[in-house]
């Protein structure tokens, strides 16, 4: 049988409701208040992928890697200028087409990691829902977009060794 | 029998069908009750059919199912990287805890193991997705008998918990953070510091819920004696975790087992119940947030240096073999039976997800109970949706 | 509402109706997989309280709600009871696909038991993207759905006609209040 309490449930929440209004006065509420101000994500945060073009070489291997299969790319092997003068020109994979399904994507990161060049990096936006599905597909311009909002990598804890 | 006239006759005839009405009407009847598929008492998709006679449950079954996703088959057609992320999503409120049974089976097949500071890590952010996911039900559990503000509460302070496992992870939910043979990366700076200031502001959460929660007459009134699964049957029907340590068995991996996590650095009691009710289970969850915090004060000062990461080909090949590895993970014991066979991906993987067991239960424990304690009951046992159905 | 239905509101009136419907929109309480504990964490925690949007998160029955917020995976066998959930509900109604699984089965795009994608089921209004998505960006799917409420027509709505904003109706029936111009006849009269 349940022991009877000294002080009866009914006040101690009131009690409780009591303490919070006063800790609310005295420190600020707890809110976000969502579209006037928008809180920072941590800089690690997995918000959107963010493409940097030039660094990408039409690799496959994110695409390959996605569990969801959720990257499109498309390429062509073209033939570029020299970099030193009397040097034969060189063959270069020129990037057509980089498109990730939003809509499907899982977030799970393993393309940021598996990218040998640093063409992708993780950006923590996280407005950008759409009313068409088909506007989620975000191609490379969109894509490239997304590098403003990429932070700095963050410094690492004490005792950490440097790969 | 004296001899009537015909209105009288009538009369007699009238009389007679009425106490048949009358008896009709008082006579119970067994009915069906449905609850589910969607019902915000059984947080997420279970269905469970009660028959009852009056208010008292005759016969329940629980339907599992509407959540299938198929994770078995899905482990097969995806390497091992990509397994990580996707076990994730089995109990999705202690997720990093998922990830690490199914890491540590595949270092036992590779024959390697994570350097000291990852397994440090590792246990801390286990720990962290145990306090996430049980602070949560503790939440809920007033939400069921009519109380809002807890729920409220753990929100508030389960925030911290998650920007705590983004800020190292990246992840709120799904962190995939483990690797074969370590992590991802180190933690990030300053990290340290502020867990110690979560950790003591989820200690205020666990005094408050003990003091406003536990302590209320109508939350123990109702939880007190009901639902009642003594120790051997609790066995018997492959209980783990709180569950099982609330009837009574003290029995806990973390401290049994000897893996390649730390657990063993740390001090911390395991503690039983002997009643086996509502209120034990809950009260032992309430227990264990706490020891949680404590595992993770203690770990966190004693990181070693080091590395994170050992020596792994970068295209993980899992040499041919079988493993079983467990782990006490918030719901229970959990476990991954990973068979591989020399290529990218395992050949098959069984799951062993403790809600699932715990689940199993309820037509036992729900025979005889009155229909208000069905809610409270299964609030008690918490389990997870993804964790039962898979 | 005769004259919602017959698209013969005066449109400040429709304006001020749609600004009503668009802040007081009580939503589903719908939970199915991880979705659901961050739709939780946006409508029941402190820190975002979807309240302050207009949005009540009290029903728990759909025969009172406006919104629904699909969260989570959307499995075959739970397939009919959405359905039937959103069949209960009074119009006009809105859905808000949330993740990947919903929006088109997400990290189950190969699985047997998995619908892949919600709208192949009921309509959806909004999708939001995430695996699961932030609390914050849920509230910014439900900001996007307000403000495509504000400019709905809701005659169109009405008739089952798909999304179309007042200014667009409103040019349509002014293109078609104006005479058509008078064709271009290049070379001789009509062919015989």
């Amino acid at each position: 049988m349940p022991s009877k309490p000294k002080v009866p449930g009914l006040i101690k929440g009131l009690g409780v409701t009591m303490s919070t209004m006063f800790r609310t006065l005295k420190d600020g509420a707890n809110t976000v208040q969502y579209p006037h101000e928008k809180e920072t994500p941590p800089t690690r945060a997995r918000g959107v992928i963010a493409l940097h073009e030039d660094n990408c070489t039409a690799c496959m291997l994110c695409s390959r890697s996605c569990p969801d299969w959720c990257i499109y790319i498309e390429g062509h092997k073209q033939l570029a200028p020299p970099r030193r003068a009397g040097g034969k020109p060189r063959q270069v994979n020129h990037l057509d087409r980089f498109d990730i399904d939003y809509a499907l994507c899982m977030y799970c990161g393993i393309c940021v990691d598996v990218c040998p060049f640093d063409a992708l990096f993780w950006s923590p936006e996280y407005e950008y829902s759409e009313p068409r599905i088909a506007d989620l597909l975000h191609d490379k311009t969109k894509l490239g977009e997304w590098m403003e909002t990429v932070p700095e990598a963050p410094e690492l804890e004490v005792g950490a060794q440097k790969k | 029998m004296t001899v009537l006239n015909e209105r009288q006759q009538l009369s007699y005839i009238a009389a007679q069908a009425a106490d048949a009405r009358l008896n009709v009407e008082l006579e119970t009847e067994g009915m069906t009750l449905n609850i589910g598929p969607q019902h915000p008492a059984t947080h997420g998709t279970l269905r469970i059919i009660a028959r009852l006679d009056g208010e008292q449950v005759v016969w329940a079954e629980p339907v599992a199912g509407y959540m299938h996703r198929g994770y078995e088959k899905l482990t097969e057609v995806r390497t091992f990287p990509q397994v990580t992320a996707l076990i994730n999503r089995i109990d999705w409120l202690g997720s990093f805890a998922n990830e690490v049974p199914f890491i540590l089976a595949a270092e036992q097949l590779m024959e390697i193991e994570a350097p000291p500071r990852a397994q440090y890590i590792r246990t801390i952010l286990f720990e962290l997705s145990r306090i996430a996911n049980v602070s949560l039900f503790l939440g809920d559990l007033g939400v069921q008998m009519g109380a809002i503000t807890p729920v409220f509460m753990a929100f508030r302070d389960r925030e911290y918990v998650l920007n705590l496992i983004e800020g190292a992870t990246g992840g709120r939910f799904h962190p995939n953070f483990d690797r074969i043979g370590g992590l991802k990366d180190d933690l990030p700076k300053g990290w340290i510091a502020e867990t110690k200031q979560v950790m003591k502001k989820l200690r205020t959460f666990c005094d408050e819920i003990e003091d406003l929660l536990f302590g209320n007459e109508i939350f123990q009134s109702r939880t007190r004696g009901v639902g009642i699964i003594p120790a051997d049957v609790a066995k018997s029907y492959g209980m783990t975790g709180a569950n099982l340590r609330a009837s009574g068995v003290d029995w806990d991996l973390r401290r049994d087992q000897k893996n390649a996590m730390v657990w063993d650095q740390a001090d911390f009691k395991v503690w039983t119940h002997p009643d086996g009710d509502s209120w034990a289970r809950c009260w032992i969850r309430l227990q264990e947030t706490r020891e949680a915090t404590k595992i993770v004060d203690q770990l966190i000062d004693n990181i070693p240096a080091g590395p994170v990461m050992t020596k792994v080909p970068r295209i993980i090949k899992v040499p041919a073999g079988e493993a079983w590895v467990s782990t006490e993970n918030p719901l229970g014991e959990m476990g991954y039976y990973v068979v591989s066979k020399g290529d990218l991906g395992p050949f098959r993987v069984k799951i062993r997800s403790a809600s699932f067991n715990n689940i199993s239960i309820t037509p036992w424990v729900l025979k005889g109970v009155y229909v208000p304690d069905i809610i409270t009951i299964l609030a008690s046992l918490y389990f997870i949706l993804g964790d039962i159905d898979r | 509402m005769g004259l919602v239905d017959r698209g013969r509101m005066p449109a400040p009136l429709t304006k001020l109706f749609n600004m009503g419907r668009s802040y007081s929109m009580w939503v589903y309480q719908w939970g199915l997989a991880c979705c659901a504990i961050e739709m939780g964490a946006a409508f029941g925690s402190p820190r975002y309280d979807v309240m302050r949007l207009g949005v009540i998160p009290l029903p728990a029955s759909p025969r009172q709600a406006d919104l629904v917020v699909v969260s989570g995976t959307v499995t075959d066998k739970m397939a009919p009871a959405v359905k039937r959930l959103y069949e209960q509900m009074p119009e006009p109604k809105y859905v808000i696909s949330m993740g990947s699984c919903a929006n088109c089965g997400g990290p189950y795009w190969d699985s047997y038991s998995v619908t892949k994608g919600v709208d192949q089921i009921i309509p959806v209004d909004v999708y939001v993207p995430g695996c699961p998505p932030r609390p914050e960006a849920l509230l910014e799917g439900i900001v996007l759905l307000q403000q495509r409420i504000k400019n709905e027509d809701m005659a169109a709505k009405w008739r089952n006609e798909e999304f179309t904003t007042l200014q667009k109706t409103a040019a349509l029936e002014k293109a078609k209040s104006q005479p058509a111009p008078e064709p271009i006849v290049v070379g001789g009269g009509p062919i015989e």
